[in-house]
């Protein structure tokens, strides 16, 4: 049986308002992975509570566990993701790595992972980072973390050393001749800049600088692959991405 | 248990109000049963009355008569500023503190782009009409103090820039009546920020 009162780490990625001061805040947490859960009287002037079940918050949150959502009764701020107040642009690129966490996770289990990953996503946004070039890794590493990251070495089909061919339908990397009709010609250097992405770290995405030409390319490469492979349908804040 | 079939078509319509489930909306009709006629009509000819009469101003955005907007009509008003808030409600708060007779403009919203509410959606373009066309010297901006709410305020901001207006954004601290001891470490951090000389 579970625990009536239980504890965990999270980042606050949707919120939206239950009633006449309530707030119902979806979790991703370190331990128990997304779930929803009731802020009461959050929308408050004096609850204790309402500067902590806001988007971007990062804190050590308690619940007890009610009979339709878990009930916040306390939390320990540890961050607040404050970049989107200096710079209004990166409101929509924190709102996108939430909203793709979010579609991406079906909070079946705990995905330790996935929520280091948005904290990591969160934590670079405001620093000296190409925020298209975060994107296409945070995107690319997602689906790392769910099983579906896209094959970048060589064919999918036969494994032979690939060429400059693209397949959201067959998963990757393919050659001209097991290539389907949905393959597009990229260019080397966007191939090396998507396998570069996937192996380092998040950290040293801050380091990476790229053209125009290979941005917009990834930007087509991985959006075709998620459409195809994930079925998220429309993601509302990537339209608003000023990319 | 069963309910005559207009008692039970009343406590229907009483639970579509938000807040009311099935047992608040029983003692509601009940107590409608308890009035005199005249009574209920008044209740129910005051909520056509408002509902046919009352919309939102066209320039403004305030909850007015269709035929006229208080604010925006009334000449004690100093037309030179003008404070943004998100919703029509907020207006009627603002009203309440007695301290503000500059003129209004509402969003009727706040930017949040996991809703689908852009800049589009806020018709942002209406206020820069306003702000292009009319003197006004200070546009002070009250959406509420969260992410979306400084995030529109934010943009609000940027997008005013152009403009040759002083962009104000309401003050934020601690609630009147509070122990500090009990306040969250963000709202006294924004409360330092915000100190005045006394």
């Amino acid at each position: 049986m579970k625990e009536r009162i239980f504890a965990a780490e999270g980042l606050i990625i949707r919120t939206r308002v239950l009633g006449e001061a309530d707030r119902i805040v979806t979790l991703l947490t370190r331990e128990e992975g997304k779930f929803e859960a009731v802020a009461r009287g959050a929308r408050k002037t004096k609850s204790k509570l309402a500067a902590g079940v806001d988007i971007f918050a990062h804190g050590r949150f308690t619940f007890h566990r009610g009979r339709t959502w878990p009930i916040v009764t306390s939390l320990d701020p540890i961050e607040r993701f404050n970049w989107f107040r200096d710079n209004p642009d990166l409101y929509p690129y924190g709102l996108y790595l939430a909203e793709l966490t979010d579609r991406f996770n079906s909070g079946e289990e705990s995905c330790p992972e996935m929520f280091q990953l948005l904290l990591d996503g969160w934590q670079l946004l405001g620093g000296d980072v190409d925020h298209a070039l975060l994107c296409r890794a945070f995107e690319l590493k997602l689906a790392n973390c769910g099983g579906y990251s896209p094959q970048m070495h060589f064919c999918t089909v036969c494994g032979c050393e690939v060429s400059l061919l693209f397949s959201p339908k067959q998963g990757g990397m393919v050659c001209s001749r097991c290539s389907a009709t949905d393959a597009v010609k990229i260019t080397a250097g966007t191939l090396a800049l998507a396998k570069h992405l996937i192996e380092i770290p998040m950290a040293k995405v801050t380091k990476l600088r790229a053209g125009a030409e290979q941005k917009s390319e990834l930007a087509g490469l991985t959006a075709s692959f998620f459409a195809y492979h994930l079925d998220l349908g429309d993601l509302k804040t990537r339209r608003l991405l000023p990319e | 248990m069963v309910y005559p079939g207009s008692f039970k078509k009343l406590v229907e319509v009483l639970c579509r109000f938000p807040g009311v489930g099935p047992k608040t909306a029983q003692r509601l009709a009940f107590y409608l049963l308890g009035l005199s006629r005249d009574d209920v009509v008044a209740i129910a000819r005051a909520m056509v009355e408002a509902k046919d009469k009352l919309g939102f101003c066209p320039l403004c955005g305030c909850l007015s008569e269709l035929d006229s907007c208080s604010y925006c009509n009334d000449a004690g008003r100093d037309q030179s500023i003008l404070l943004i808030v998100q919703e029509a409600r907020d207006v009627l708060v603002m009203e309440r503190t007695g301290q503000y007779r500059g003129l209004y403009h509402v969003l009727h919203g706040a930017l949040s782009p996991l809703d689908g509410i852009g800049p589009e959606e806020l018709k942002l373009d209406r206020l820069e009409k306003r702000i292009a066309e009319k003197e006004v010297s200070e546009v002070i901006i009250a959406t509420n103090p969260n992410v979306e709410g400084d995030a529109t305020a934010g943009y609000l901001a940027r997008l005013l820039k152009p403009y040759s207006v002083r962009v104000t954004r309401i003050a934020f601290g601690l609630p009147v009546g509070g122990d500090i001891e009990y306040a969250d470490d963000l709202t006294l951090s924004r409360a330092l920020d915000g100190r005045r000389e006394m």
